[in-house]
């Protein structure tokens, strides 16, 4: 029955397993417009709503009329809070543990806020209908800027917590203070500032940015009015959450709530939480008995779902003459808008800012966080990163540079020269995190030849020694470290219930496969990855492995896709599912080879005899046995579920550097070279991390050079549209070149760490770092973002280099 | 978002006329491309509307109108407009408009305007980014209407040219019809600002 001998070189790469470019399975599909979006999805009876929107960022409703909206044929149902307030699904718990109204109740608490729904037979009549609701407002005074709204006469955002001197994350003492967030040792970090040779501080603007995925959020709520069954389909990065939440705010069994997340064009942190349309759109068709479809145009999806960011931070540093640093303060005012509703683990309100310390030995630390109320939307959320880390990342760069300026050293030089070392591992820092991993003098130095550093400055030196070269040239450097795969149930819960994730797999009777797992793509290629886990663990080709996500009624529960988790907890979950079935493989490969467990070796797809190279038992021969004649004692079948709570985080990390070119005219900027360094860990699929590298970057510099979400004075959001907020193209992205070292996580059953949003996180303040070492001879240490033409050429006109 | 305006706009015709014309509120309102007074609360306050339609949004504002000072020595009018449309747009502005002399030809004078224009809502979100440009052309509108208005009023005696000696003061004024009498029309703004910015593009290469 055995296939003809192949060399162990060809089976190993027949299984296309990990370490294999394997080429991506979901490309097909999408390449031929075949992809199954939620808006692809259509269903019988199918009804359409929309948004009746707030054009106010604040204002008291006086008065609502249907009844023009009502008459319009066609138009079923015109839903306000007061409909909903019987229901007392007119506010909804937030991930955070406030609240959020699903439709304003009696005022509105920022531009676009969600006032009433419209269901009607078509989109078009939906439209239609949205501008016939009248609605009266009295326009209240707005408050738009974090600090303003800490000042004792500042408007009131939240009327519904009057009185209310204590939140979800402890007390309050302000009417728009929403929690104080401390980690660190205070006491320790004030002694170590006051005793200090050196110490530096600057304000760091992290800018309010959307992740703006290219499909909007929107989902089909369908009832079941016979069966008492409701399914929604939803662009959700977290269904079996929804599910849970579904289930206990309406009242109907989580059993007979299925939650499926088709395929998703992209997430970004922005489809974690669950918006009012979602809520909106299945009390529609619960009430009505029919499905109910809501898809979000762009403009509601850049102004009303979860933003990102929005960081005021001010960091300090202390240091020895020589550079050594000796302590870290950071206070940050983080505005959350009108609601509390980041979406964090729940003992985390600033998520895992506190990972500030960075790639750096730094002895003593201390990091406050106070999150603020004003007249925006609410969000908050991990845009293509783990919890905050982006905004902690670009503190620590931006301070580390501050700090180098300031003692006339280099910026890789004092980054080495802090570095935590290779034989520190694993290191706990002053925060507390026990770092699993990491060798960052080796990835630096790599980078510093790769560059020709040397080089470089020696270029930037001769272009400022001449008062006429057309160009500015700055370098940009940072050694970031990133803490992902949340994580440990012990730390980290959403809604109480723990971040741990799973997978199921089940080995078919002819030795093929299908998986099923808590998480779910959105462009990161699980159906291509997972499988080549699975192939190289149980010697099954990856192209006879399934893979399924998203679907609650058939994945096992878990926490979904955000945060870089997918492979550092559900990656963990398929290698230890897999080797549950492989150790019930063994024992029917040694029931049919008529040996002991111990006398077979594993190799690479079968099971041999120790010192025979001609018995042994291929997965297939297995699997077939396993259903037809099972060992004595042991069950039929072959599969197994593994849910997996990880130990610790894991800490990819990298080097990046950035050589850029401002022209002196028009303050444009040419990103001339852009060189990645990852690390990883393991690496599963060389090719997809790449391609995952070329999105974090591209984003990245899209966030760096031009995203902003301007509001003026009155709370009006003023670039809410593509025409006005900036998604780089192929026009418009520069040459990314990228490098890797592979430095495994030691706690993870297979050693990977998670990549997509390193490239996110480590680049955006490897661009801010060279446009302000472009600037840096002329005593710039910090540039706010977007370096965009206009802010940059004004820059220059203030520093006199202008031409 | 707010605009603030700074304009001056020179007048062929004397100041007693000029001042006639900006203190009688309607006919300054028929002055305004799309705007009518449609009811007088007071000598001081009134009840108005606006018509506008720039790119893709349009609204009908509805609001108040009401004269904060009005000061016949120095021909010094203030007033306070707010309004708002039902599709969810509110306006406010508050203008000081003065008549000022021409020291060197009495048959001239200035309308000068300094206005705070807050608009909100849709019409800031969507329009925000032409809201000056817009409101130069809509005043050039204006001014270009306030003109044949003022022009329109027979001299007053004492002056040179004038045909008549009718007091200035016990004129009404009669505006003449606004060249744009429905609404603010938005194509005619869109060539017109295209115009500007061709004839702004050659003044920079000269």
């Amino acid at each position: 029955m055995n296939a003809p001998e192949q060399t162990l070189e060809a089976r190993e790469a027949a299984l296309a397993g990990m370490g294999q470019s394997r080429l991506r399975k979901e490309d097909a599909r999408f390449i031929q417009g075949k992809g199954n979006y939620v808006d692809d999805i259509k269903m019988p009876n199918m009804l359409h709503m929309d948004i009746v929107r707030s054009p106010f960022a604040h204002a008291r409703i006086k008065k609502i009329n249907k009844e023009a909206a009502l008459a319009i044929p066609g138009v079923y149902a015109v839903l306000t809070a007061d409909d909903l307030k019987p229901l007392k699904l007119h506010w909804m718990p937030t991930l955070a543990g406030d609240v959020a109204a699903v439709l304003a109740d009696e005022k509105v608490h920022f531009q676009m806020q969600e006032v009433a729904i419209v269901i009607a037979d078509d989109r078009y009549i939906a439209a239609d209908a949205v501008e016939a609701v009248e609605i009266e407002y009295e326009e209240l005074p707005v408050v738009m800027d974090p600090y303003a709204a800490l000042k004792p006469d500042a408007p009131v955002v939240r009327e519904d917590l009057a009185g209310k001197t204590s939140g979800a994350h402890g007390a309050r003492d302000h009417h728009n203070h929403i929690f104080t967030w401390d980690a660190g040792d205070k006491a320790g970090t004030d002694a170590a500032f006051a005793n200090a040779a050196i110490t530096v501080k600057q304000h760091i603007l992290y800018p309010r940015v959307h992740p703006c995925p290219l499909e909007t959020c929107g989902c089909v709520a369908s009832f079941d009015p016979v069966r008492g069954e409701l399914t929604t389909y939803m662009t959700s990065q977290a269904p079996h959450i929804v599910r849970t939440v579904v289930s206990l705010l309406s009242g109907i069994p989580e059993s007979k709530v299925r939650i499926v997340s088709p395929d998703i064009g992209g997430g970004f942190g922005n489809k974690v939480g669950i918006y009012p349309g979602y809520v909106c759109a299945i009390v529609a068709s619960i009430v009505l008995g029919r499905p109910v479809k809501w898809i979000e145009d762009r403009i509601e999806n850049i102004s009303s779902t979860a933003f990102a960011r929005d960081y005021h931070m001010d960091g300090e540093i202390a240091a020895t003459p020589d550079g050594k640093i000796t302590a870290l303060r950071v206070n940050v005012i983080a505005d959350h808008g009108a609601f509390d509703a980041c979406a964090d683990p729940t003992k985390f309100p600033a998520g895992l800012f506190h990972i500030c310390s960075g790639s750096y030995d730094i002895p003593v630390a201390f990091a406050s966080v106070k999150g603020v109320y004003t007249n925006k939307a609410p969000g908050g959320v991990a845009y293509r990163c783990s919890f905050r880390v982006t905004e902690a990342v670009y503190l620590i760069e931006r301070m580390v540079d501050v700090l180098a300026q300031k003692l006339n050293m280099d910026k890789a030089e004092i980054r080495a020269k802090n570095f935590i070392r290779k034989e520190q591992f694993p290191y706990t820092s002053a925060f507390g995190f026990e770092y699993d991993s990491g060798d960052y003098h080796t990835a630096l130095q790599k980078v510093l030849d790769a560059m020709d550093y040397k080089g470089l400055r020696a270029e930037q030196a001769a272009k400022r020694a001449d008062p006429n070269s057309p160009t500015l040239m700055g370098i940009g450097l940072v050694s970031f470290t990133e803490v992902v795969g949340a994580g440990p149930s012990k730390m980290c819960d959403i809604l109480g219930v723990g971040m741990f994730d799973s997978c199921e797999i089940r080995i078919h009777p002819t030795g093929s496969a299908i998986a099923r797992m808590g998480t779910i793509t959105q462009g990161q290629g699980h159906q291509t990855t997972y499988a080549q886990i699975i192939a190289t663990e149980l010697g099954i080709p990856s192209e006879n492995i399934q893979v399924e996500e998203g679907d609650t009624s058939t994945a096992p529960y878990g926490l979904g896709t955000y945060g870089s988790r997918s492979t550092p907890v559900a990656g963990a979950a398929i290698a230890l599912a897999a080797r549950k079935i492989h150790a019930k493989a063994r024992k029917i490969a040694a029931h049919m080879l008529e040996v002991g467990e111990n006398d077979l070796d594993w190799e690479v797809d079968r099971f041999k005899v120790k010192g025979d190279d001609s018995r042994y038992k291929t997965m297939v021969d297995i699997s077939w046995q396993a259903y037809h004649q099972p060992p004595a004692g042991l069950e039929p079948g072959l599969e197994a579920v593994h849910y997996y709570d990880p130990p610790n985080f894991t800490y990819p990390f990298g080097i990046y550097l950035c050589v850029v070119d401002i022209d002196r005219g028009t303050g444009e900027t040419k990103i001339r070279r852009f060189y990645a360094l990852d690390d990883c860990g393991t690496r599963i699929n060389p090719m997809i991390i790449e391609g995952q590298i070329h999105g974090g970057l591209t984003e990245g510099f899209a966030v760096a050079m031009a995203q902003q979400m301007p509001f003026d004075a009155q709370g009006n959001l003023l670039g809410n549209t593509l025409m006005d907020y900036f998604l780089p193209t192929a026009v418009e992205t520069p040459h990314w070149e990228t490098d890797f070292t592979v430095t495994p996580s030691p706690h993870h059953p297979i050693g990977a760490k998670g990549v997509a949003e390193s490239p996110h996180v480590g680049s955006i303040p490897t661009f801010t770092s060279a446009m302000v070492d472009a600037f840096s001879h002329l005593g710039v240490t910090h540039m706010d973002m977007p370096h965009n033409a206009f802010r940059v050429w004004k820059e220059l006109k203030a520093r006199g280099v202008a031409l | 978002m707010e605009v603030k305006l700074d304009k001056n706009y020179p007048l062929d015709v004397d100041v007693a006329r000029a001042w006639a014309t900006l203190r009688d509120i309607k006919a300054v309102a028929g002055c305004m491309p799309g705007a009518a007074i449609t009811e007088e609360i007071s000598a001081m306050s009134y009840k108005g509307a606006v018509k506008v339609k720039v790119g893709p949004v349009a609204a009908q504002f509805g609001g108040t109108l009401d004269i904060l000072e009005l000061d016949e020595a120095s021909r010094k009018m203030s007033l306070r407009g707010k309004g708002a449309d039902k599709g969810g747009s509110s306006a406010s502005m508050d203008l000081v408009a003065t008549i000022v002399p021409d020291a060197a030809d009495p048959n001239k004078s200035t309308l000068h305007g300094e206005a705070a224009v807050i608009v909100n809502g849709k019409f800031a979100q969507f329009g925000g980014r032409m809201m000056v440009q817009v409101s130069d052309m809509v005043l050039d509108q204006f001014a270009d209407n306030f003109r044949a208005a003022a022009s329109a009023l027979s001299a007053p005696a004492g002056v040179a040219t004038a045909a008549s000696p009718t007091m200035a003061n016990s004129v009404s004024a009669a505006p003449v019809t606004p060249k744009d009498s429905d609404s603010i029309n938005g194509l005619a703004i869109f060539w017109a600002l295209i115009k500007r910015w061709f004839r702004g593009l050659f003044r920079q290469q000269h």
